[in-house]
């Protein structure tokens, strides 16, 4: 038994330690909008922040997540009010097919927490997720606006 | 009027609408679809399944709430092309309501929802009904989408959904005011009264309007009053794409649901003719059942966890009849397409137009002559392939991310024998062909027939997916031409080897159907009836007998043949001392739409301004599905072989244009698609197993290596032709061409990687 910090709740789960985060998610928990797309952390398509860091959560043992806060996409607009990054996703029409950009996305949260305005080149070397569709312009478009509206919106609360 | 006259002559069933009442859901069965004489009433019946209770069904497209929620069936596949926004816009276009509004679900694959251009080759004219073979293609209840014909097929029908539905709840509210229906007019989901000004919603007219027969289809509106057609709107199905809530078939969760993985064959065509460890594999953890699959096809295990059950099939020791495959490798079957080139040994020339040999034989003529090949490629869709069943009985529900629901379906019904089976389409993520094949649901059903009463879940691991592919074919092309002195093509040649897709994929799917691959004229896609002037062409192909399996993949025989082709095209502008654009252009005189389109991207591009040092184009152009795509590449040569490919110009003239943001976002997701193929794609064989299981091995594009594109869609008033592939072919050629120009060297095997190409 382990008990897990998703989304800021306590998750009890019972399943051997080496079974990966992401499975624990998706088939024990029914949180089916973190993606499986590869198992071997090459796709990104199911991204997860653990402690804040954009994490590949199929190949993180669930045992060595435990304690720490896990973030998934679920978990970024639980009120409903969309993020910044949602909504530049909206703004600049993203998601084709949609799979891989629940993965994208988180790696778009962990990055702009890490980099608030990111170059081109930032936004290379962080988001290395696969996308088939190949949205890849519209990502890095959005990822510039969600930049700012961020700032605008810690302006309006500073 | 004639229809009455044939009506009266054929009672019942006689030449009326294409489009008839629906009326209220739960009231039974009710018909959605009219149609000409001479055909069951079977075509038109749809079961209403999936409209709300309580809705008033205006037919088998649209139904309208009470509370005036237009709600839109759409029986096609949503894998990223924008077709559940693209459809209700036309819906919304003639219905006069809010496009935002409206909701959206798949419908069972029924006969009113048949693509009937599979089977016509071209859009249906639904102010004339439908025409025979439009009829054997609704009776055939063909529902499916691919060849990027959802919208050459729905552009007249979904126009008529709303057109008819608007015509009814105009009379019914002229009915209700005792006026005539030329007294109102509808907008913005309401009707009104032209001299009271009195406004009814369409919920409030629904149930009357429902029961009102529209004997015609109305005329569409005119395209200068169009507010929706040609207007980019906000996709419908995003909002749920950015919260992760859009559910794929891989997320779906029924009650009670089981998990199975499966291990296929290693061998291509291999047999698994026994399993040596049953009972260890059944006694790991969280495992239920070890499932043997018909004909050896592989072996399935149900768990509790995805993880576990593909954990379990990790165990399984079996025994492997490998025969078929044996010696098969990558290398045998490329020295098997030039051995079929080299002997001749064509089986049909789609082409043949003057006389080529005449102009090869002659004394003195320089004749350039070059060998292309392309590897086998997998779809590699994100989401890897799966599929959920429930056998209860007689009763099954299947729960999937299909191109072709109707097939599927009727698979599910063959193999575990329910009579009343109800299908669940989901988001696809991603197609491109490969969920146009039945193979993940056919053994989706075998391993829930295997346990009765329990959803089971079957999904391929990555490496499943892409090791039991059902690939784009690995091809060669042999290119002879004669280009004179003047530019002019004397002549063309080119002889082609490769598997028959159309051929391959319907002995899997539909025997009875399977064209000869002599007759499969999707190996000549792109390569036969080029828009160029020549003097003289011919276009042969041969068929390779290899036990791969070949399927469809993104523009399909355009993948390989645009690249081939307009590779080709660039040796003979070199041939002729021309530039690469001018050299085209001065060939498409009969063609002015191809040559307007290469004329925009040598404009859009800068093609004919100086360069910056180290930085060169490549410019292509290619006809598919309906619709003419131009591309330039502009890359920096870094030397050594290493290349950035900095920018991407795209033009396309589609006809008509539905939503001009999902054209724009088709074509650089088509020219990303066409780009990892060229630079990296390929599927390589080895002792007749597939050597890629996984991205590393298979890599694709990514952001450090997508270019900037920038997109010009053509303002061209005729009809509509697809988007979703056309985007694709060019994009190699463009590719290639530009490391022609930057380096010299005329790359003929792609991916280019192979060649030791870099890119950054």
């Amino acid at each position: 038994m382990a008990e897990l910090k998703i989304n800021g709740k306590s998750i009890n789960v019972e399943v051997e330690g080496g079974m990966p985060l992401l499975w624990v998610l998706r088939d024990e928990l029914n949180m089916t909008g973190t993606k499986y797309g590869c198992g071997v952390s090459s796709c990104g398509a199911c991204t997860v922040m653990i402690d804040g860091v954009a994490t590949r959560s199929c190949v993180v043992p669930v045992a060595t997540a435990v304690g720490k806060e896990i973030k998934t996409i679920e978990g970024i607009s639980p009120d409903g009010e969309l993020t910044a990054v949602q909504q530049a996703w909206i703004e600049h029409q993203v998601p084709q097919c949609g799979y891989c950009q629940s993965g994208m996305i988180m790696a778009a949260e962990a990055l702009l927490d890490k980099i608030p305005a990111p170059t081109d080149e930032d936004i290379n070397a962080e988001m290395t997720n696969i996308c088939r569709c190949g949205t890849f312009q519209r990502v890095r478009s959005a990822i510039h606006s969600a930049a700012k509206l961020r700032a605008n919106q810690s302006e309006m609360l500073g | 009027m004639a229809n009455q006259d044939k009506k009266s002559k054929k009672g019942k069933w006689g030449r009326r609408a294409f489009i008839v009442t629906g009326g209220l859901v739960g009231g039974g069965l009710v018909i959605g679809v009219g149609g000409n004489i001479y055909v069951s009433n079977q075509i038109k019946k749809f079961s209403g399944k999936g409209f709300n209770k309580g809705d008033s069904v205006m037919n088998a497209w649209v139904s309208i709430a009470p509370d005036n929620t237009i709600t839109v069936a759409v029986p096609r596949a949503e894998m990223g092309q924008g077709v559940y926004t693209s459809l209700p816009m036309l819906v919304a276009e003639e219905l006069e309501v809010d496009v935002n509004k409206i909701k959206v679900f798949h419908p069972q694959p029924e006969s009113p929802y048949a693509n009937t251009t599979f089977l016509a080759g071209g859009p249906r004219d639904v102010h004339k009904g439908l025409s025979v073979i439009e009829k054997i293609a609704s009776f055939m209840n063909i529902v499916g989408t691919g060849g990027s014909t959802t919208i050459v097929d729905g552009f007249g029908t979904y126009r008529a959904a709303g057109a008819t539905a608007r015509v009814a709840l105009v009379r019914a509210a002229a009915e209700k005011w005792g006026v005539q229906e030329g007294d109102c007019y509808a907008e913005d989901g309401h009707v009104i009264n032209k001299s009271t000004k009195e406004k009814l919603s369409y919920g409030d007219l629904a149930v009357a309007a429902s029961s009102i027969e529209v004997s015609e289809v109305p005329a569409f509106k005119a395209q200068k009053d169009f507010k929706v057609i040609g207007k980019p709107i906000a996709r419908l199905d995003v909002p749920e794409k950015v919260t992760g809530t859009a559910e794929f078939g891989i997320d779906v969760r029924p009650e009670g649901v089981l998990f199975a993985a499966i291990k296929h064959p290693e061998h291509l065509a291999g047999v698994i003719t026994s399993i040596d460890n049953i009972t260890e594999v059944e006694a790991l953890p969280g495992v239920k059942k070890v499932v043997m699959l018909a004909d050896g096809k592989g072996v399935a295990v149900i768990a509790d966890n995805t993880w576990r059950a593909k954990n379990a099939t990790l165990t399984l020791e079996v025994t492997e009849d490998s025969k078929a495959s044996e010696g098969l490798s990558s290398a045998s079957i490329s020295q098997k397409m030039k051995s079929i080139i080299d002997n001749d040994e064509m089986i049909a020339t789609p082409e043949d137009e003057g006389d080529v040999e005449g102009i090869f034989g002659k004394e003195g003529v320089k004749i350039i002559e070059s060998v292309y090949e392309v590897p086998y490629l997998a779809q590699a869709t994100m989401e890897p392939l799966n599929c959920t069943v429930l056998v209860d009985g007689e009763k099954a529900k299947i729960w999937v991310g299909h191109q072709f629901p109707s097939m599927a379906k009727s698979k599910v019904e063959e193999i575990t024998g329910a009579t009343d089976v109800e299908i669940h389409v989901t988001y696809l993520g991603g197609g491109f062909g490969r969920r146009a094949e039945l193979d993940f649901v056919e053994k989706s059903a075998e391993v829930a027939a295997a346990m009765p009463g329990v959803p089971v879940q079957l999904s391929y691991t990555r490496e499943e997916d892409m090791r039991y592919g059902m690939y784009r074919p690995t091809a060669t092309s042999k290119f002879k031409a004669v280009v004179a002195a003047d530019g002019t093509i004397s002549a063309w040649e080119n002889k082609m080897a490769l598997q028959s897709v159309m051929n391959n994929s319907m002995l899997r799917m539909m025997p009875s159907q399977a064209p000869k691959p002599k007759d499969d004229i999707m190996t000549i896609e792109g390569a036969a009836h080029l828009p160029y002037a020549m003097d003289n062409r011919k276009v042969a192909f041969g068929h390779l007998d290899v036990p791969v399996q070949v399927g469809n993949w993104r523009s399909v025989g355009s993948s390989q043949n645009g690249w081939f082709t307009e590779a080709f095209m660039d040796e003979c502008a070199t041939a002729a001392g021309q530039d690469p654009y001018l050299f085209r252009k001065s060939k498409l005189g009969a063609f002015p739409r191809f040559e307007a389109v290469l004329d925009k991207v040598a404009e859009i591009s800068g093609w004919k301004n100086p360069k910056e040092e180290g930085v060169f184009m490549g410019i292509a152009l290619h006809k598919s599905f309906g619709s003419i795509v131009g591309e330039v590449a502009k890359i920096r040569d870094l030397g050594d072989k290493k290349i950035a490919i900095e920018e991407f110009f795209c033009v396309i003239d589609c006809g008509r244009i539905v939503n001009p943001d999902t054209v724009e976002a088709q074509m650089q997701s088509g020219i990303v698609y066409g780009l990892s193929a060229a630079m990296y794609g390929k599927i390589t064989i080895g002792g007749g197993k597939i050597i890629e299981g996984n991205f590393p091995e298979y890599e694709m594009v990514r952001m450090n290596v997508s270019p900037q594109m920038t997109v010009h869609i053509m303002e061209v008033d005729e009809y509509p032709g697809g988007v979703g592939e056309p985007g694709t072919p060019p994009a190699a050629p463009a590719l290639t061409n530009a490391i022609y120009a930057a380096t010299g060297d005329r790359v003929r095997e792609l991916p280019l990687v192979k060649s030791g190409y870099t890119f950054v």
